[in-house]
């Protein structure tokens, strides 16, 4: 590991890439079917989150606003507000779940919501996430906590084939898709706490719906506590696993930093091998690890030759920078959007919590760049490769369907970074 | 405090038509019922576009976070082109509690040292304006010590829409900026383009038409802008309003203020870029400017009918049904006349009078307006055998279940549609969705379907 600076000392962030938590908080909501996500602040924080998420997504995003204005931001406890706005929503559609969170704004003028959703009759999760503090990957955590404590009723019992997956906000739904199917060639029934999966994996629906489409129901998360087996992804999800541990401590925990690479892959398979009594795993998981030796193998020479700039989330940077290195790839510089102790684990020769200014002074440092659709005008500026991962990818298409995870995705994710860091050389020596 | 705005006066707008009526914000946002951006976004839109200055957002990360890189506004500025990056004070928790001034006026000389803009605009938002950050001093404090113009902006996301928050983005200009400086020279026929921000370069379609007339741009608020330019803007003959009536309380002061007067027009569609042209010309009042301007709008429109021939034979005899908002439902229904499309129905669910008015006049007797287009637009396919669905990606449902060609209106746009070369383009993605299989494709049932 090398040297870990935790805070920039700037006064301000130039091409920030640092997220909120309010957005974090909505995409998890959106994880829940059928739920509408209301965000408790200005209209327009609302406006950026929606039309960022569906350029992201290509997908349209169900969200609302209490639209608080400066009047109301004086004259209101926020009561009014969301009581008001859960009658205008429930009064068009019927959602299973309305999912309220703050922003800035609110949190400043200092609402109590816990009180206020008191006073809500009508199925509602509310969660703290004051946009000045964390950032995406934490407001999605809080949320998923804030869904277990707030609907998951305790059990004494366990069903033994039952697991639950919780994934962090970097996952692309095809990504959790692939990890319930990988837990399910072990004999479990998987359910994921917030699941894109089925909800933001860009299929098309039967109709246009106002409410999110797909994800776990309100009821399946009210029965999650007798599951067998709870599989945490990311540093940002251990406080949601132990807020699920505490509705039933029966339960047991397999802990992953990240899912990327050989070494992550295999402690899964080791740790539900170990749970399942099995000796050997499915064969396809088998004949994946194989294909994964092999790209290891084939992508090590191109690999082995390029300087990383790795850019994104603590718990995406701990599991790309990971996977790169195994195959000999150097990542001399991670760049992450806020601090996280995930930044202790990262093997990069330098991480820093910081914008893409700081990586543009020290773009002598990498060759090629792995990060979000903010970094194509650096790599463009600055003549490096690039791979576009991470939040906000806008400019392609097919971004849910991005399988970086496990021995299959892992194969794929070396050979296009390989591939681009190649192209990469032989543009700038024909 | 005299420096700012008086939103109350903002919101009372004597040259807007439909003002007249309503005395309150243009759309008072209901809780759980609102869509659309704020104040902020309003400003941003109206101002980001000078990129030769620093945009510095002094707010929690996701008013600039979420929104920066986002708008295709091209500049010929050859500097780092600044609208494209992103500057934010990023407040903390520590600077909710003890105030976020001192770290402002760090953030701006850090900008200053770096970046070497032509001026700072300062943006306070719904947090910074909450805690009582005082940026008027900061911004006075930081001209002082840089001796650059350093513009508050004062547009916090919940005063209001982004049509207030657009015109308190002029308001700041018209206080801080217009006036402080004189052009080197002047002509008879210096001109400001108000409200045109040259997304996708659409101003660029037009200017050189404007140039070849001899008729000068002094300065834009704030497409292909300078600061420079926009502080001479009191000494131009004409303020030309461009496809935005949030403005027109700016264009408006100018004319109190230094008798310019004023003109509204659009340059979306054949007929409308060419009223524009002859109009701007008519305002200067030069009868041989007038005549100059009628040859050559005669000419383009020659040099564009002989372009588009190989079109109209694939648009002959297609009908569109169009579903967009404000100006738009009667400016796209006019540029696809203009190719030869028929428009059966346009939605003016969301048009202000004036925009009915025209979508009317546009789409004649037998147009029909569509007051609640989610419900009719599938009928209205139906019974009319329309060919084409230009709407928003919700609509998308209804084309494939139609099995008609769909064009996505509302999508971010990547190339232009302004101007008569702007038509071109338009042309072609239509012809290219027209004869795109996708629709009917995707709609196949599945062995499986019954």
């Amino acid at each position: 590991m090398g040297e870990v600076m935790h805070k920039s000392l700037k006064p301000l962030q130039v091409n920030p890439i640092r997220l909120t938590q309010p957005m974090g908080a909505a995409l998890a909501f959106l994880g829940v079917d059928r739920c509408m996500p209301l965000m408790h602040g200005g209209m327009g924080c609302t406006s950026f989150t929606k039309v960022f998420l569906t350029r992201h997504f290509c997908e349209p995003i169900a969200i609302q606003t209490t639209a608080v204005t400066d009047v109301t931001a004086i004259l209101d406890g926020g009561d009014a507000g969301i009581v008001e706005a859960v009658r205008n929503i429930t009064g068009k559609v019927t959602p299973s779940l309305i999912g309220l969170h703050t922003t800035g704004l609110t949190e400043t003028k200092g609402d109590d919501i816990r009180a206020v959703a008191k006073q809500v009759d009508f199925p509602l999760v509310y969660v703290n996430t004051t946009d000045y503090e964390g950032g995406l990957e934490s407001g999605w955590g809080k949320t998923t906590r804030a869904l277990i404590e707030q609907l998951v009723e305790p059990r004494s019992s366990l069903r033994g084939d039952k697991a639950v997956l919780l994934p962090h906000v970097s996952l692309q739904p095809i990504e959790v898709e692939r990890i319930k199917e990988f837990v399910a060639r072990f004999g479990f029934e998987v359910l994921a706490l917030p699941d894109l999966s089925t909800s933001l994996d860009g299929h098309l629906g039967e109709k246009q719906s106002a409410l999110s489409s797909g994800g776990i129901t309100v009821e399946e998360i009210r029965d999650l506590a007798d599951a067998a087996l709870v599989i945490s992804v990311g540093a940002s999800m251990e406080a949601s696993a132990a807020a699920l541990l505490a509705k039933n401590p029966a339960m047991r925990h397999i802990r992953c930093g990240h899912l990327q690479g050989l070494e992550a892959t295999d402690a899964l398979a080791a740790a539900l091998l170990a749970e399942t009594g099995m000796d050997k795993p499915h064969e396809s998981i088998v004949r994946w690890r194989k294909r994964l030796q092999d790209a290891l193998l084939d992508s090590h020479f191109a690999l082995g030759k390029t300087r990383l700039l790795v850019v994104g989330e603590p718990d995406f940077l701990a599991g790309a920078c990971q996977s790169l290195t195994e195959a000999g790839g150097r990542v001399t510089l991670a760049i992450s959007t806020v601090d996280s102790p995930q930044l202790e684990t990262i093997p990069a020769d330098r991480v820093m919590v910081g914008d893409l200014e700081d990586a543009e002074k020290l773009c002598d440092s990498y060759d090629l760049i792995i990060g979000n659709y903010h970094t194509e005008s650096l790599a463009h500026r600055c003549g490096k490769g690039l791979v576009l991962r991470g939040f906000p990818n806008w400019e392609v298409v097919g971004n849910q369907l991005k399988n970086d995870l496990l021995y299959e995705g892992g194969a794929y994710f070396l050979c296009e970074v390989a591939n681009a860091a190649e192209q990469m050389w032989r543009a700038k020596h024909p | 405090m005299a420096q700012k705005p008086k939103i109350r006066e903002l919101l009372v707008e004597s040259s807007c038509a439909h003002n007249q009526k309503k005395k309150s914000a243009c759309n008072a946002p209901v809780p759980g019922a609102t869509t659309g951006g704020c104040a902020f976004e309003g400003a941003q839109i109206s101002l980001f576009p000078y990129a030769d200055a620093a945009h510095l957002v002094h707010g929690p990360n996701t008013c600039l976070g979420a929104s920066w890189e986002t708008r295709l506004t091209h500049t010929s500025w050859p500097g780092r082109d600044l609208t494209q990056m992103g500057f934010t004070t990023g407040i903390s928790t520590n600077d909710v509690v003890f105030g976020g001034e001192e770290k402002l006026l760090r953030a701006i000389a850090y900008i200053v040292e770096h970046y070497a803009p032509r001026a700072v605009f300062v943006y306070s938002t719904c947090v910074t304006a909450m805690i009582g950050d005082d940026i008027d001093a900061v911004c006075k404090q930081a001209r002082e010590i840089h001796s650059i113009p350093v513009v508050p902006v004062h547009a916090p996301g919940f005063v209001g829409s982004k049509n207030l928050g657009s015109r308190l983005g002029g308001e700041a200009v018209l206080t801080h900026l217009i006036g402080t400086s004189e052009p080197e020279t002047t002509t008879p026929f210096d001109i400001n383009l108000i409200g045109e921000y040259n997304v996708t370069g659409d101003m660029w379609q037009y200017t050189p038409l404007l140039e070849e007339l001899g008729i000068r741009v002094l300065s834009t608020l704030s497409g292909d802008g300078r600061v420079a330019g926009i502080r001479t803007a009191h000494r131009a003959k004409l303020n030309v309003l461009v496809c935005a009536k949030s403005l027109v309380s700016l264009t408006r002061k100018l004319n109190e203020r230094y008798g310019i007067p004023f003109i509204s027009v659009s340059f979306y569609g054949k007929r409308d870029t060419s009223a524009g042209i002859l109009a701007i010309a008519e305002a200067l009042g030069d009868e041989q400017l007038i005549r100059r301007a009628r040859e050559v709008t005669a000419r383009e429109e020659v040099k564009l009918e002989t372009q588009l021939a190989p079109y109209r034979e694939v648009f002959r005899g297609k009908k569109a049904v169009l579903n967009t908002g404000g100006n738009k439902s009667w400016s796209i229904a006019s540029a696809l006349q203009d190719l030869g499309i028929e428009v059966v129905a346009t939605s003016v669910r969301k048009a202000t009078e004036d925009d009915k008015e025209k979508a009317r006049q546009y789409l004649g007797e037998k147009g029909i307006l569509m007051t609640n287009p989610g419900q009719e637009q599938a009928r209205i396919i139906d019974e009319t055998g329309a060919d084409l669905l230009l709407a928003g990606g919700r609509s998308l449902f209804t084309a494939i279940k139609k099995k008609i060609a769909f064009a996505d209106v509302n999508q971010e746009k990547k190339k232009s549609y302004g101007g008569y070369g702007g038509l071109l383009n338009l042309a072609e993605d239509l012809k290219n969705a027209l004869r795109n299989p996708v629709f009917k494709n995707v709609a196949r049932r599945a062995p499986w379907e019954k």
